[in-house]
């Protein structure tokens, strides 16, 4: 694993720290054991990580699940899965019956699978730990319960939040009379006109066909717009609320203000254009954060995080929630339902929070050393966990719904507006029936 | 070359049924492995696109439901358009680079070794690394090639090149040439030089002229073999994927849409039934290309 | 042009020093436009091999055409901990075994297509050009579930049979060009002398295809020293990555570590520039044969 050089970085934050708590969650994992049903000979429990920005934090992981196996008698392998294919992988191995017996992933592919019926119940477990812990934060547990889809309520056992938080460079914007964070897209725009300079451009938001570019359904949502109706089942995109949204963003793309190339970027075409300096605000999930505190301490103190500005309607902040979920098949269930509630602990979860890019989801989460205000990137995550919406609200959040975002339609409605220079009905229309067609596969 | 003289001398042809057998067993192994792990996936794939399958489901079947969506979609139409677009244009501009080099390099130049090397060398990048270096090259601001246009005051301006209809389908062509015109260099440059020297004696004793020789001895010499290269490195395009997602994904907007990116996102949405229904609708287009060249191929052997 | 050579070995010797000038121009002209031409194709080369000596800081924030300050920071990042040198043997086990394999069987195949005549020849030679027909992305999940069935999901040795169905295609079809070159004569005159009919095949008509061989090998080895997507979904594990995918894995979430990425490219980039610069004049002597009369 590759080590950072150790330039100076924020009190608190020291990388001995981490390796302390890292060191010491290993300890008690050793230590602690669990009382274990009777393990059969030649039985292997093979666990799929999701690969993050961190190496430190897959390591952590990595080297938890091994020494928990070590303390319990039980022989594991750790598969650290990059989460960029997680999809592509895990459907080969659905389709091919080669799944591991447990795995991390995010809220979409659990709903998918948890569809086709590929997961243990875990309700009882998910209860023991939210009573040991406070309870689950409102936003994960109402975001976790699939029992629409597939009929039982938790597949998965929540362990972090992930979502945008709104990045910005105080070291351009303070200059320039701004102080304080957005609260609104059209202040978004103000603040980022005044540092549209080149080679800085104001916004590096995504509008391209990629999941980073989904951004604006949350805007186009917190303007008064909505995908499709309550029942979930009508696309109601043509609508003023809209034709409102896409005023706004067309009037920022005539002014100049989104980074060039940002119709084309790939999932890192903000963190490249931010970090290249080129870039006033964009919104990330923190990765970019703990890029620059690696490569480049003095990008790192210039920034700052705040959470999403919100519209007419207020804030539209979408969480995601990843989630640990046991496979059906698995013939070591118990084992499996073990090592789930070992990586819940608050030991291992405080040293992991260190490391990673997500947020609390247990009540008691939040009195972790972890989320002690030193740490500007999980403070910023600990009030998305509190105060952010759930996944597609306000619109119904069903396979329809994920499929819509997954052919990244409200992007593609940006870039017929702005790249082909569609009028707007004509786009709408487009969209809108594309829409229609999707929903009505399901 | 030697030839061992060791044992009786032996009847110069076996049994027929012992050398048809023999025949056989030669060409068995490339048989079977090409109908066990092509054949067989191919069948299974045409077989989905029919059905609703998703990731984990056996599947229903659902006759031309996946096919009716999809060319109910503008996007479905751009991918046909771009994408033979792409073909026609990248082929065109790979056999013109390729004849000219191979040209270039065919005459009796010293240090031609060195050249036919360096000419050679974007086969030897990963294809990944090769496009997301493009990309980087691409980019508007410090990338590459708009650092060179404004360090030599061509033009200053930021060109989005990527970014912008006008643009992004000629910057993915030019990556893809420049990954894939070393094939069609090596193949025209091995059919000149083996284009018979008494036919360029019997031209000049005619008083043909430079010109007149190059298109009356040269071209038709290698014109078979550009036509297989064609007909390969057309197929090898329609089927190309990494060009088009590592640069643009398809966008902006459709602009650079093909169809193997439309499938790619067909499997990231998990509906495995209509990521395999845009690849068979390939398959017609493709079959006729193939077709095509195994009877050009059948025919030459006679 | 074409011809300039043969203008030049055709000029009458008694031309004088208008046409030997001409044929200086000629070569002039000639070295300026391959000049041309081999800057334009080494450039994105270069700027791999620029970036991978810059400091990850620089890459991003003093874009420039040469490193300001060199460093060899991402070269030790990326070799640290051995793995990607593991991914470097493993493809290099890989690409290896299916060449052999690949040179063996297709020239079996295509040597039995070329010189005999049997009922199923017109249909095997277009099932062979079908396997070039068809997507990759169709196969890639009805592929994982045989390589599942055959218990080879995560191992080198279903990549190799994989990546030999990839191959074998384009190997039959140069190697029956190149093999139906060689005079049936000489065989026959092999046969007579004592060897068997496979002998013949493996003492004559092997050794004087050689550069057809060697040709046909390059090809399938660059193939598979550089094939991604399929090690992506057929392989999970870290002990059987091969060096695209350890570049690949290198990109995790949303963040691109240019700086490693363009090291680990140049370390697998040289290998393979390496075997062209040896072998590329077999390559075009081998092509040469196997296009024409194929």
């Amino acid at each position: 694993m590759t080590k950072s050089s150790d330039t100076q970085k924020p009190s608190g934050w020291s990388r001995r720290r981490v390796l302390t708590t890292a060191a010491s969650g290993l300890a008690l994992a050793a230590a602690s054991s669990f009382p274990m049903p009777a393990i059969a000979q030649g039985k292997k429990l093979t666990y799929w990580g999701g690969l993050i920005f961190s190496d430190d934090a897959n390591k952590l992981l990595s080297d938890t699940i091994t020494a928990w196996g070590a303390a319990n008698g039980v022989a594991t392998e750790v598969v650290m899965i990059n989460q960029n294919e997680t999809t592509q992988k895990v459907s080969a191995a659905v389709s091919s019956n080669t799944m591991p017996d447990a795995l991390d992933m995010g809220l979409g592919l659990a709903r998918l699978l948890a569809r086709q019926s590929q997961f243990s119940d875990l309700g009882d477990l998910y209860k023991k730990i939210g009573d040991a812990q406070g309870g689950w934060f409102q936003g994960p547990d109402t975001a976790t319960d699939l029992t629409a889809d597939g009929g039982i309520a938790r597949v998965g056992i929540p362990f972090g939040v992930n979502g945008n938080l709104l990045l910005r460079r105080k070291d351009l914007l303070e200059p320039a009379g701004f102080t304080e964070a957005p609260k609104t897209w059209d202040e978004l725009v103000t603040q980022a006109e005044a540092i549209n300079k080149a080679p800085v451009s104001g916004l590096g938001l995504a509008l391209s066909n990629v999941g980073d570019a989904n951004l604006q359904v949350a805007v186009l949502q917190s303007f008064g717009g909505r995908i499709a109706d309550d029942a979930g089942k009508k696309v109601t995109l043509d609508t003023p609320e809209t034709r409102l949204w896409l005023t706004w963003l067309k009037n920022a793309w005539d002014k100049g203000l989104f980074s060039p190339g940002n119709t084309t970027w790939d999932g890192a075409g903000d963190n490249q254009a931010y970090l290249s300096g080129q870039a006033g605000f964009i919104a990330n999930t923190g990765s970019v954060g703990i890029a620059a505190k690696k490569d480049d301490p003095e990008l790192f103190e210039a920034s700052a995080f705040s959470p999403l500005p919100g519209g007419p309607k207020g804030i539209i902040s979408p969480i995601d929630v990843q989630v640990r979920a046991i496979t059906k098949a698995s013939p070591v269930q118990d084992e499996a339902k073990a090592l789930l509630e070992h990586l819940s602990s608050p030991e291992f979860m405080n040293a992991y929070f260190n490391v990673a890019i997500y947020g609390p989801v247990l009540q008691a989460q939040e009195k972790l050393q972890a989320f002690d205000g030193t740490n500007t990137i999980l403070v910023g995550l600990l009030g998305l966990a509190k105060n952010g919406t759930a996944p597609a609200y306000p619109d119904v959040n069903n396979a329809a719904f994920a499929d819509f975002g997954s052919n990244f339609l409200i992007p593609k409605l940006a870039q017929r507006v702005v790249v082909d220079g569609w009028d707007f009905d004509k786009a709408i229309a487009e969209a809108q029936a594309q829409g229609q067609a999707i929903y009505d596969k399901y | 070359m030697t030839i061992s003289d060791a044992g009786p001398p032996r009847r110069r042809l076996g049994s027929g049924l012992k050398l048809k057998l023999f025949a056989y067993a030669l060409v068995a192994p490339v048989v079977l492995l090409i109908l066990g792990l092509v054949a067989y996936p191919f069948f299974f794939a045409i077989w989905v696109s029919f059905t609703d399958m998703v990731i984990g489901s056996a599947g229903n079947f659902v006759g031309f439901k996946n096919f009716e969506y999809l060319a109910g979609t503008a996007t479905f139409w751009a991918a046909i358009r771009n994408t033979i677009v792409i073909v026609l244009v990248s082929d065109a501009l790979k056999l013109v680079i390729g004849l000219g080099l191979a040209l270039l390099v065919h005459q009796n130049l010293p240090g031609r070794g060195l050249f036919r090397s360096f000419l050679m060398l974007p086969w030897a990048m990963p294809a990944f690394v090769a496009f997301l270096t493009w990309r980087v090259l691409y980019q508007p601001i410090g990338g590459g090639i708009n650092l060179i246009l404004n360090q030599t005051g061509l033009y200053t301006g930021t060109v989005d090149w990527l970014g912008t209809r006008n643009t992004a389908m000629a910057s993915v062509i030019i990556a893809s040439v420049w990954r894939g015109f070393p094939f069609w260099f090596i193949s025209i440059l091995a059919a000149l030089q083996s284009v018979p020297k008494e036919l360029y004696e019997a031209a000049i004793v005619d008083g043909a002229n430079t010109w007149q020789r190059f298109w009356n001895v040269t071209i038709p010499s290698i014109l078979p073999v550009i036509i297989v290269t064609t007909l390969l490195s057309s197929i090898w395009t329609a089927n190309g994927f990494e060009h088009v997602w590592l640069l643009t994904a398809g966008g902006p907007s459709d602009a650079t849409m093909v169809f193997p990116v439309l499938a790619y996102f067909g499997m990231q949405t998990q509906r495995i039934g209509e990521a395999a229904a845009v690849s068979v609708y390939m398959l017609p287009v493709l079959a006729i290309l193939v077709l095509f060249a195994t009877s050009l191929m059948m025919r030459r052997e006679e | 042009m074409a011809s300039l050579a043969e203008v030049a070995s055709a000029a009458p010797a008694n031309a004088g020093a208008a046409a030997r000038r001409r044929v200086l121009t000629g070569r002039l002209l000639s070295y300026a436009a391959l000049l041309i031409a081999v800057i334009l194709v080494l450039f994105p080369i270069y700027w791999m091999l620029a970036t991978s000596l810059k400091l990850p800081r620089d890459i991003l924030r003093v874009p420039s055409l040469w490193p300001s300050r060199f460093s060899l920071a991402n070269f030790e990042k990326l070799l640290a901990d051995g793995q990607f040198l593991l991914s470097i043997r493993n493809s290099f086990i890989v690409a290896s075994t299916v060449t052999v394999i690949s040179v063996i069987i297709s020239s079996f195949a295509a040597y039995s297509m070329v010189r005999f005549r049997y009922r199923f020849r017109g249909i095997i030679g277009r099932l062979i050009l079908f396997a070039y027909l068809t997507p990759g992305s169709l196969l890639f999940i009805p592929l994982s579930i045989v390589m599942a069935q055959l218990k080879l999901g995560n191992s080198l040795t279903g990549l190799i049979l994989v990546y030999l169905t990839f191959s074998l295609p384009l190997s039959t079809w140069l190697l029956q060009g190149y093999f139906r070159g060689v005079p049936r004569e000489l065989e026959e005159q092999g046969m007579i002398d004592g060897l068997t009919r496979f002998g013949a095949l493996l003492r004559i008509t092997l050794p004087l295809s050689a550069p057809g061989l060697a040709a046909v090998a390059i090809f399938t080895f660059t193939g598979a020293w550089n094939e991604l997507l399929f090690a992506l979904v057929l392989t999970t594990s870290e002990s059987v990555r091969t060096a695209p995918l350890a570049l690949n894995y290198l990109i995790t979430s949303d963040v691109l570590p240019w700086g490693p990425l363009m090291a680990g490219a140049a370390i697998s980039s040289v290998p393979l520039m390496i075997l062209y610069f040896v072998a590329q004049r077999f390559m075009v002597a081998g092509m040469t044969e196997g296009s024409v009369k194929g």
